[in-house]
C-alpha cells in the first residue's frame, strides 16, 4: 500500500475506532498474516477491531472508496488460510463486537454479534438458559459462533440439523458499500426466528468466507438440553464394517451426534486427555488386535427410559445389519457432548501446526474415499487420522484427515503439502467437495465447474463488492 | 534463560486462542489480551513474537514490539490454561524475549529507573537504603542481623517502602508476639529478593540478589524465613533453588504460617470481626508454585477468624484474574496495572462482598489504587491486617 494512502487511512480509522485499536506494528502484522495451517503468509498493511455496527460500516464505506482489502478475522482458527489477507489490506478484528444481544427462550434463538465465541455462548446459556443448548464444533472454544456458520461448519448437533449454515435464522450484514441489510424475519419484524418465507438471501453471504460482506448480527437456532445422555461407542476391525455400521445407525434417526475417528487418532486423542505425550511421527500403526475405527454416537433423552430405549435401538439395527463384521460395542460411555478439544490439542497440533483436506460428500461414496485417502497416509508414512461426521440424518458426510504437523521442519510441511495435494485429488474424484475450502482448493475446484457457474459466482461478487474488497482472492474472485 | 534455549517450544503454540480465556468457566484469562485485544498481546500472540524474533523476522528494536513483550503482568493463566506441551513455558519465553531486548541494549526507561535503584539502594522503589526498616522503627522487634532469631521475618521492598502498607509487616509481627514466636527483622540490612529483576529481564541483577540473600540467610543460623510478600516467598521457593547454592533455611508465607500457628493452637483469634469478604489468590502464591501452590492456607485462616464470611469469585485458585501489578507491570505501564486490578474488583463485588482479602502487598497496593482510581465500594485487606483484628 502506498505510503501517502496508508498514512491518511490510519488518520480516518484512529477517528473511527480510535487509535489503541489500529495497529500497523510489525508484530501484529505478521500474526495476522498466517495461521495454523501452510497456506503461504501475506501481511495485512493494518489490523483494526472496531466495536460497533456503525463503526463497521465507516470503515467499509472508507475502504471501499479507497480500494482497500477488508479481512474479517475472529480467531483465525478455520483451517483452512482464510484470514490469510492475500492483497494485505485492512485486517477486520471482531473480537471486540462480543455481545450476546438476546436470547429467546419461546422462539428459540440466540442473537449474537461476531465475536461472540462457542466458549463464552456455552457459558452464558449453562448460566442463563439451562434448559437450552447450542451446537459446539470440535474447534477451541475462542473460536467464533458466527464464523463457524459462514465456513458451513459440523458440529455436535449436525446429524439431526446439517451444517451450521443450515440452522441461521436471521442476518444482519453490512454490505462492502457500507449499506447495512437484514436477512429472514428480522428484516420486517421485531423477531428473528426464521429466514423463510423470504427469499433465502442469507445464501449470498453463508459459505462466502467473508468475500460478500461482514456480518454484523445472527440469530442462531438453539435447542432443548435434555438432562440425561450418554455416548455409544462401535470398534470395528475393518473400514467396510464401519461403513456398515454408520449406515445401520443413520437408519434409526436416533443419534445428535454421529462420528467416527481412525482408531490411532483416537488412540493419540485418549493419550493427550491423560496428559500424556503420545508423538504421531514417525507414524503410529495399529498393534495387534487393535480395531480400525471408532465410531461414536451421542445420545439424549429426556428420562432414563427414554435413553435406554434410544441405546437398545441402536444396539438392535447394527445386530441386525453387521453380522458379517468383526466389532466390538457397544460400550457405553459418558458423554463428550461439548468438549472441547483444548486437552487433545497437544496431539492435535503440538507443532504450531495442522492441517487438513476437509471435505463434505457423498455417504455413497464414503467407504472408497476413506480407504483410499488414508491408504495415501500410509504411503506418506502419516498416523491415519481419519475423522467423519455424519450430516443432516445421512445426507451428506463431513470428511476429513487431521495433520499436526511441526512447523519448524520443512521437510515435514514438504511432505504434508504433498499429501494434502494428492488427498485433494482423491476427493475431487469422488465427488467430496472441500469444505472452508482453502485457495488452493478454490482454484482446483473451479477448473472442475462449469464456466457458467464462474460467470455466475463472478457476477454476485462483482454485485456484491463491486471494488472486489472484501477477502479479495478466493470465493468468486483469483487473486489479481 | 535466553531465546535460543527455549528453540525446543517455539513452535508448540497453534494459536489455537484456548488461553484466553478460563478453561470450562469461559471467563477471561489474560489480562494483557483482555485489555489490549490485539492478537499481539494475548500469549499466543507472545509466543508468536518470540518465533518471529527467533526468526529474524522481527525486531526488539521497535518500541512497539517490546511494548506487546512487557505488557504482561506474568500471572501465568495462560500456563494454566493451554493444554500444549510448551504451556510451562510461556512466561519463561516473555522473559527470554526480556532478557533478550536488554542484551541488546534496547532498554525500557521505567525500568532503568529501578535497576539503577536498585543498584544504588538494594531496593525497586528509588528509595534511600537506609530507611528501609522505617515501618517496624517504634515496635519492639529483635534485629536479626545482630542476634540469632529462630525466625526472620522479611518484609520486602514493597511492604518497606509504602509508608500505606506499613500496617501489613506490623500486624504480621503482631501476629508473631500473640502466638510466642522467636522472630527478628533485618531491618535497614534487608535487600531486595531480585524477583522483579528477574521478570523484566535484568538476569545478572538477579543472580547477584540471589546469591547475596542466601548467603546471608545461611549464615544466620535461624531456621525459618516468614514473609508476606508473595513475589519475593516465589521467587525464594521457586527462582533460588536454581542457584543450586544449599538454602539452609524454610521459607513460609504468612498466611502458610498463621495457618501451621492456629492449627497448632498457638495462635487463637477472639474478637468478631463481622465481614463478608472474598479471597483473591495471588499469582506468585497460586500458579507461580504450581502443584504446591497456596489456596488452602489463606482461606482456613479466614475461616478460623470469628464473624467472617467467605464467599468465592468465580476465577478463584489456579484460575484466578491477576491483580496487574506484576512482572513490572504497575512500574511501567500503571494503566494496564490499574485496569486489570478494576476487573478483579467488579467481580468481587458482585459476589456481595465487602471487602477483598489477599496476601500480596502488590496486590493490595494496585487494588488500593484501583479503588482510588475507578471508585468500586470495596475494602482491600491483607491477611495480616485481617486476622490482627481479632487478636
Ligand atoms: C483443532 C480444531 C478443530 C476444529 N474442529 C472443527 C469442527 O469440528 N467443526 C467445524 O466446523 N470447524 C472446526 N474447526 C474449524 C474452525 O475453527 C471453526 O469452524 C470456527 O468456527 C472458525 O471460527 P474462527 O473464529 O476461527 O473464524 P475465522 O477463522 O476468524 O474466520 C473464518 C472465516 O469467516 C470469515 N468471517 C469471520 N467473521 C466474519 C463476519 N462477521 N462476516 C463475514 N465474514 C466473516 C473470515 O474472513 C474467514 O473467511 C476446527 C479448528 C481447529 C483449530
Ligand atoms: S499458548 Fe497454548 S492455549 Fe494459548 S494459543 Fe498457544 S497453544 Fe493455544
Ligand atoms: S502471563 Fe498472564 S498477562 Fe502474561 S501472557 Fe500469560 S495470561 Fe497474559
Amino acid at each position: 500500500m502506498i505510503e501517502a494512502v496508508k498514512s491518511r487511512l490510519i488518520d480516518q480509522l484512529d477517528k473511527i475506532v480510535g487509535s489503541q485499536f489500529v495497529s500497523t506494528n510489525p508484530a501484529d502484522l505478521y500474526i495476522y498474516s498466517y495461521d495454523l495451517t501452510f497456506a503461504e503468509s501475506h501481511s495485512p498493511d493494518i489490523v483494526v477491531l472496531p466495536q460497533s455496527v456503525e463503526e463497521v460500516q465507516a470503515i467499509l464505506k472508507l475502504a471501499n472508496q479507497e480500494k482497500i482489502p477488508v479481512i474479517p478475522y475472529i480467531a483465525g482458527g478455520n483451517v483452512g488460510g482464510l484470514t490469510i489477507p492475500l492483497n494485505g489490506g485492512i485486517s477486520l478484528d471482531l473480537k471486540r463486537m462480543n455481545n450476546i444481544i438476546e436470547v429467546s427462550e419461546a422462539d428459540m434463538y440466540a442473537l449474537v454479534e461476531p465475536g461472540v465465541t462457542f466458549g463464552q455462548m456455552k457459558a452464558f446459556l449453562n448460566k442463563n438458559h439451562p434448559t437450552l443448548k447450542y451446537t459446539y464444533a470440535f474447534s477451541p472454544p475462542s473460536t467464533g459462533v458466527i464464523a463457524n456458520a459462514i465456513v458451513q461448519g459440523l458440529d455436535n448437533l449436525s446429524f439431526r440439523y446439517g451444517a451450521a449454515s443450515h440452522w441461521v435464522t436471521g442476518l444482519e450484514v453490512a454490505l462492502a458499500t457500507g449499506e447495512l441489510v437484514r436477512i429472514g424475519s428480522c428484516a420486517a419484524s421485531k423477531t428473528w426466528q426464521a429466514i423463510a418465507p423470504f427469499p433465502e438471501l442469507d445464501g449470498l453471504f453463508l459459505g462466502w468466507q467473508g468475500a460478500t460482506g461482514v456480518i454484523t448480527k445472527m440469530a442462531v437456532s438453539l435447542w432443548p438440553n435434555p438432562p440425561y445422555n450418554t455416548a455409544l461407542t462401535y470398534m470395528p476391525m475393518d473400514l467396510e464394517g464401519a461403513n456398515e455400521i454408520l449406515q445401520s445407525i443413520i437408519r434409526t434417526r436416533i443419534p445428535d451426534d454421529l462420528i467416527g475417528t481412525s482408531f490411532t487418532l483416537n488412540k493419540a486423542g485418549v493419550a493427550a486427555y491423560e496428559h500424556r505425550k503420545m508423538d504421531l511421527y514417525p507414524a503410529v500403526k495399529r498393534e495387534g488386535e487393535e480395531p480400525e475405527f471408532v465410531i461414536t454416537a451421542e445420545l439424549t433423552g429426556n428420562n432414563e427410559k427414554e435413553l435406554n430405549a434410544k441405546a437398545e435401538a441402536i444396539g438392535e439395527a447394527v445386530d441386525a445389519k453387521c453380522q458379517s463384521y468383526k466389532f466390538t460395542g457397544p460400550e457405553t460411555m459418558p458423554s463428550t457432548t461439548a468438549a472441547f478439544p483444548m486437552q487433545a490439542l497437544g496431539v492435535l497440533s503440538s507443532g504450531g501446526g495442522l492441517m487438513w483436506v476437509g471435505t463434505y460428500g457423498p455417504m455413497s461414496r464414503w467407504l472408497e474415499t476413506v480407504k483410499k485417502g488414508c491408504e495415501l497416509q500410509d504411503k506418506y508414512d502419516i498416523t491415519r487420522t481419519c475423522y467423519t461426521r455424519i450430516m443432516n440424518e445421512g445426507h451428506f458426510v463431513g470428511l476429513r484427515w487431521m495433520l499436526p504437523y511441526d512447523k519448524g521442519d520443512p521437510a515435514l510441511v514438504e511432505r504434508i503439502k504433498d499429501l494434502c495435494a494428492e488427498q485433494l485429488e482423491l476427493v475431487l474424484e469422488t465427488g467430496y467437495i472441500p469444505y472452508k475450502t482453502p485457495v488452493w482448493a478454490v482454484r482446483k475446484l473451479e477448473e472442475k465447474v462449469s464456466p457458467d457457474w464462474l460467470k455466475l459466482h463472478r457476477r454476485i461478487k462483482a454485485a456484491l463488492d463491486p471494488n472486489n474488497i472484501m477477502n479479495p482472492g478466493r470465493w468468486g474472485m483469483p487473486r489479481e | 534463560m535466553a531465546l535460543k534455549d527455549l528453540q525446543e517450544w517455539l513452535y508448540g503454540c497453534t494459536h489455537c486462542g484456548t488461553c484466553k480465556d478460563v478453561l470450562n468457566i469461559f471467563s477471561p484469562a489474560c489480562p494483557a489480551g483482555e485489555k489490549y485485544q490485539l492478537e499481539s498481546y494475548f500469549p499466543s500472540g507472545k509466543m508468536l513474537i518470540a518465533r518471529g524474533v527467533a526468526n529474524g523476522v522481527l525486531n526488539l528494536d521497535d518500541d512497539d514490539t517490546r511494548e506487546r513483550i512487557y505488557a504482561c503482568t506474568g500471572c501465568l493463566s495462560c500456563e494454566q490454561q493451554c493444554g500444549v506441551y510448551h504451556h510451562q513455558h510461556i512466561f519463561e519465553t516473555v522473559q527470554a524475549l526480556r532478557s533478550e531486548a536488554v542484551t541488546q541494549g534496547n532498554l525500557n526507561p521505567a525500568y532503568m529507573v529501578m535497576v539503577e535503584s536498585l543498584k544504588k539502594d538494594d531496593n525497586v522503589f528509588g528509595k534511600a537504603k537506609a530507611e528501609r526498616g522505617d515501618w517496624a522503627k517504634d515496635l519492639k522487634i529483635k534485629d536479626a542481623a545482630k542476634e540469632k532469631t529462630d525466625v526472620v521475618y522479611h518484609a520486602g521492598c514493597m511492604l518497606s517502602f509504602d509508608p500505606e502498607l506499613w500496617e501489613i509487616p506490623r500486624s504480621a509481627i503482631k501476629l508473631l508476639e500473640a502466638a510466642g514466636i522467636d522472630a527478628g527483622i533485618m531491618g535497614a540490612e534487608e535487600s531486595c529478593c531480585g524477583g522483579r529483576a528477574y521478570e523484566i529481564g535484568y538476569d545478572g541483577e538477579f543472580t547477584k540478589y540471589a546469591e547475596h540473600f542466601i548467603e546471608t540467610f545461611n549464615s544466620l543460623g535461624a531456621g525459618k524465613v516468614i514473609t508476606s510478600c508473595s513475589d519475593g516467598y516465589s521467587t525464594f521457593k521457586k527462582l533460588y533453588p536454581k542457584m543450586n547454592i544449599e538454602m539452609k533455611f524454610d521459607t513460609l508465607h504468612t498466611a502458610e504460617y498463621l495457618d501451621v500457628l492456629i492449627k497448632d493452637k498457638k495462635l487463637k483469634f477472639t474478637k468478631k470481626v463481622p465481614l463478608k469478604v472474598t479471597y483473591h489468590d495471588p499469582c506468585h502464591l497460586g500458579r507461580h508454585l504450581g502443584e504446591s501452590g497456596i489456596y488452602d492456607s489463606p482461606r482456613n485462616v479466614l475461616k478460623s477468624i470469628p464473624g467472617i464470611e467467605l464467599v468465592e469469585m468465580e476465577r478463584n485458585r489456579e484460575n484466578a484474574w491477576c491483580c496487574g501489578a506484576g512482572a513490572g507491570v504497575s512500574q511501567a505501564n500503571p494503566d494496564f496495572a490499574l485496569w486489570t486490578a478494576n476487573e478483579r474488583l467488579k467481580e468481587a463485588q458482585s459476589t456481595g462482598a465487602t471487602a477483598l482479602v489477599t496476601s500480596c502487598p502488590w496486590c493490595v497496593r494496585n487494588f488500593r489504587d484501583a479503588v482510588k482510581k475507578y471508585g468500586e465500594n470495596i475494602e482491600i485487606y491483607d491477611i495480616a491486617e485481617i486476622a490482627c483484628k481479632a487478636l
